[in-house]
């Protein structure tokens, strides 16, 4: 095994700021925050603080948030809230959406996939105030960025579970996030819902509240701390992670080559994904770990199903061979170097 | 006509074993290809538009390489 190691996955360790605050907050988050006594005032008091950063940093209101002990119930909540407020709604959305969207919009008569170039861009149709737009502000494996669809005007679900850094476009709906997204605890989605009229609660329920709830307060008052900073982070290396992603792109293609790259150059800086032919993605992930480098893969034989990236095939790219790299606040320049020798390494001898 | 049997055969193997049988064969020549493995579709045509070469579609498994 290698000296050096690069955690270049979408996971990262939470901030220690925000681990500091965990744990303090497991001693305060047992209450009930709907409750009286002081503890549960003292809980509800924090979870208000952590709604209005999550709000400022998301850029919706405060009101219009929920928090959601599971993130990808949050794509149900959206989609079918908002077809149920709709008297026959067409629904729209991209066919490189999450696979939770595809999910959800699969028992949903209407539904039209749209149509992707092999940059992942799409058109915004033309919808009526009846229909529902399903829309991810960035795509989780490239980092493409959505267009915008100020034109439509109908309902709009925004899909940002892939980045905090995206800000949702002014006409949206109902949008949701991960907390995961900004290396926060997992566990916690954040549901927004800009008009309660305009969205009818899918689940059973008893009262008004429009998630479930059963989210964990620690985690909800930890992943404000892990947002804030991680936006702080982001803000301070921004211009260094773009000129690290040109550094890759201009790497893989000169100096290793038969490389197709899925992230247009327009996308997020943070996300990379690209496929080198003729390499078992498998592999080289197995042989990049060896050496201390964690990355990850949309290729097939990485997958449980065996299935390729739905992402990758929609856009007509490359699925085998795949890599996807997560440039995080943290990482140094060293580390890119050393990255991409290894990955050089790597491919050359599968591909011998 | 060359054809290359690739059925059970699991990504990348099928393009690269495409790819070799194409490097032996005069440009212009016709290939077939059978590959039941999901990810050939997707992937031949994302190589065909790599390498500059034409693929179709036969059947579900059954492809068609121009070399």
């Amino acid at each position: 095994m290698g000296s050096v190691t690069g955690n270049f996955t979408s996971e990262s360790p939470l901030h220690p700021a925000a681990r500091a605050v965990f744990l303090d907050a497991i001693d305060k988050g047992w209450a009930d925050p709907a409750k009286l006594h002081n503890s549960s005032r003292e809980l509800d008091h924090l979870l208000n603080e952590s709604k209005a950063l999550f709000a400022d940093r998301l850029g919706v209101e405060p009101a219009a948030l929920s928090f959601l002990g599971e993130a990808s119930l949050g794509h149900f909540l959206a989609i079918s809230g908002l077809n149920r407020a709709l008297p026959a709604p067409r629904l729209f959305f991209p066919s490189t959406s999450r696979q939770e969207v595809l999910e959800v919009v699969g028992s949903h008569t209407g539904a039209s996939a749209l149509g992707v170039d092999l940059d992942g861009a799409f058109s915004i149709p033309d919808g009526s105030k009846e229909d529902l737009l399903v829309l991810q502000t960035v795509n989780g494996e490239t980092g493409a960025i959505s267009p915008d669809p100020s034109e439509f005007i109908g309902r709009i679900f925004v899909d940002a579970t892939a980045s905090p850094l995206q800000p949702p476009p002014q006409n949206w709906s109902v949008a949701l996030w991960d907390s995961r997204s900004w290396n926060g605890p997992a566990g916690l989605g954040i549901l927004a819902i800009r008009d309660v009229g305009g969205w009818v609660n899918p689940l059973p329920h008893l009262d008004h509240r429009v998630v479930p709830g059963g989210f964990n307060p620690a985690l909800a008052i930890a992943s404000a701390v892990a947002l804030d900073a991680f936006v702080k982070d982001f803000v301070a290396n921004e211009a260094a992670t773009r000129r690290f992603n040109e550094m890759i792109r201009r790497f893989i293609t000169d100096e290793i080559g038969e490389v197709d790259i899925a992230s247009p150059d327009t996308a997020r800086a943070e996300f990379l994904s690209f496929s080198f032919l003729y390499v078992d993605a498998l592999q080289l992930v197995d042989m990049m770990n060896r050496r201390g480098f964690a990355i990850d893969s949309g290729s097939a034989c990485t997958s449980a199903a065996l299935e390729p990236s739905h992402v990758l095939a929609a856009m007509g790219r490359l699925t085998h061979g795949n890599v996807r790299i997560r440039l995080h606040s943290s990482i140094a320049e060293s580390e890119i170097h050393a990255l991409l020798k290894a990955l050089k390494e790597c491919v050359e001898e599968l591909r011998h | 006509m060359t054809h290359v049997n690739a059925l059970g055969r699991r990504c990348p193997l099928p393009i690269i074993m495409i790819a070799k049988a194409v490097s032996s064969c005069p440009s212009g020549e016709v290939l077939t290809l059978s590959s039941d493995d999901p990810a050939t579709w997707p992937d031949l045509q994302a190589w065909g538009r790599l390498t500059g070469k034409v693929v179709k579609q036969l059947e579900a498994t059954r492809f068609e390489i121009t070399a």
